[in-house]
């Protein structure tokens, strides 16, 4: 029991957390809570599908083509639609639900909202623990694991990566280093439309691809997001593996209750809200609490 | 001149803030701009680093957003009014800004670093954090402590090592003192001395006025927005008018 805890809240953790990355990313560099960043992850995923179903494009080349375009299209989005509002934060939540259903009426209108599959990446399964498992899910939390460690030495060792963090605390001051605050705003939103699109290539082969399926992801990537610390990544990739093996918890041992695992992970989230309102890994001086 | 700053106005709405406000720098002075709260002092230095532009561009369209500035701010002959604050930092003219405003969550050495965004070669990049550490030795000691925890002090310190580090050419100190006690005022005006002696034109804004006038060779009195007097530290001293309306001396 404990090994299938262990092991598929590692699975759910890892998905969840590629995506709170790049979800953290562009909240804290840009500022903008984007809430049609899954919606990126679900055109990444008919992408794949349209590339590897329709016209029978080798794996490799439509991975690498899905993650390109999704990239392109989060900075057009971004540049587009919300470069010159993002002050505005009500206008920001408007525009980005907008382009969400947006993306879900044309996907609709192509597609309809049947459930459609593609092939894994990696195929078969293996035995760990005495578990069985999809070759395809570590394949997830091997990638998940080596996002996390790329995303943390490119913040953190790269020049552009520090200019990224410098950015994401404060942007008026960053100016003042010679850094070109909208140009590390538009790479941001790219690597986190680079990690939405990685999400779909790692992820989708596991799920259903339909024109719904941003909904799911948003409510546990904002829950890991806002668990963890609004714009805190660390605290984003925390959050995200909490809510995989709180998740993973409630279907095996409550397997009657397993509908529910939504609802306990979001109460999770409340009671460390309660007792910590900046998230687990935010930040508070004391200057702003007054 | 090296920084002619000519009838620069400023409006937040309908508030005015800077009125016809005219002064200048020469290459290798020390020029200190002197007045109470509200004089404008900071909206000065935040105009012609670029900092209001940033403003008026992040905040077009807000409540907030109606901010007309005119004027204009040659370095070197060059126009820095439209130009992105960025590329002002380009130019070698930084801010120091008031309060230091480190950021916080970073270390101190990844703010060093970060104030070396416009260094490309790692051992220009070396010379400058030993340099730094030179002037500023407490930072060395505490190079991977997070700047947030820093005392004010040396949260002022780091921001000067901070602009340092960008190679500046024209360096605008904001209010450098303010909310230190005397015994660091006296540190730091020492560390503002050194910065001097590296070559670097300083222009600062100052409320402690005794602090700027034994740093500058010539000084500007401001208030409500324009230049109401300006000359040596011992001309201003000897104007009585000035002297007891505007220094409080």
């Amino acid at each position: 029991m404990i090994e299938m805890i262990i092991i598929n809240g590692a699975v759910m953790g890892g998905v969840i957390s590629i995506l709170a990355t790049g979800f953290s990313l562009v909240f804290g560099v840009a500022k903008i809570l984007n809430l049609a960043y899954t919606a990126f992850y679900m055109v990444a995923s008919f992408l794949l599908y349209i590339m590897i179903i329709m016209y029978k494009l080798p794996l490799s080349l439509s991975f690498v083509t899905s993650i390109i375009i999704t990239a392109i299209l989060a900075m057009a989005s971004y540049k587009i639609c919300l470069d010159r509002i993002k002050e505005h934060e009500s206008a920001v939540l408007i525009i980005t639900v907008a382009l969400t259903i947006l993306f879900q009426e044309i996907l609709i209108l192509f597609f309809s909202a049947i459930n459609r599959t593609i092939p894994p990446l990696v195929g078969g399964s293996s035995e760990i623990l005495g578990v069985a498992i999809l070759n395809q899910q570590i394949f997830c939390v091997v990638v998940s694991i080596g996002i996390i460690a790329i995303i943390w030495l490119f913040l953190s060792k790269t020049k552009m990566g520090n200019a990224i963090m410098a950015v994401a605390e404060d942007r008026e001051v960053a100016n003042l280093m010679g850094i070109n605050v909208s140009r590390m705003c538009m790479i941001t939103v790219g690597i986190s439309g680079v990690l939405a699109g990685l999400a779909a290539v790692v992820v989708a082969p596991l799920q259903m691809i339909q024109p719904y399926m941003w909904m799911y992801p948003l409510v546990s990537v904002l829950c890991a997001v806002i668990l963890g610390g609004l714009g805190n990544i660390k605290g984003g990739i925390v959050g995200a593996y909490i809510l995989g093996f709180t998740e993973a918890c409630v279907v095996f041992l409550f397997p009657k209750f397993s509908f529910l695992r939504g609802a306990v992970s979001l109460s999770i989230m409340l009671i460390i809200l309660l007792i910590r309102p900046e998230g687990l890994f935010g930040i508070i001086f004391e200057e702003e609490r007054l | 001149m090296y920084l002619d700053v000519k009838n620069l106005n400023l409006f937040y709405d309908r508030a005015m803030v800077l009125d016809e406000l005219s002064f200048h720098v020469n290459k290798g002075e020390t020029v200190s701009i002197v007045g109470p709260n509200g004089a404008g002092k900071t909206s000065a230095l935040r105009a012609i680093a670029g900092l209001v532009k940033w403003e008026q561009d992040i905040l077009k369209g807000t409540v907030m957003g109606k901010i007309t500035l005119t004027g204009s701010v040659l370095f070197k002959g060059e126009e820095l009014l439209k130009l992105p604050a960025y590329k002002i930092a380009e130019r070698k003219l930084i801010l120091c800004p008031e309060r230091g405003r480190p950021f916080r969550e970073r270390t101190v050495l990844e703010n060093l670093q970060a104030g070396a965004y416009m260094v490309k070669s790692k051992k220009v990049m070396q010379e400058l954090l030993n340099a730094a550490y030179e002037i500023f030795p407490i930072l060395k000691t505490r190079k991977n402590q997070v700047a947030g925890t820093l005392s004010g002090g040396e949260r002022c310190m780091l921001a000067m090592a901070r602009a340092l580090q960008s190679q500046p050419e024209l360096l605008l100190l904001d209010e450098p003192t303010v909310g230190l006690a005397p015994l660091v005022k006296e540190d730091l005006f020492a560390c503002v001395k050194k910065i001097h002696a590296m070559g670097v034109t300083i222009l600062l804004t100052e409320q402690d006025v005794s602090f700027a006038f034994e740093l500058s060779e010539r000084n500007y009195v401001l208030s409500r927005g324009k230049v109401v007097a300006e000359g040596t530290a011992s001309q201003l001293i000897s104007d009585d008018l000035v002297r007891k309306t505007y220094l409080g001396l």
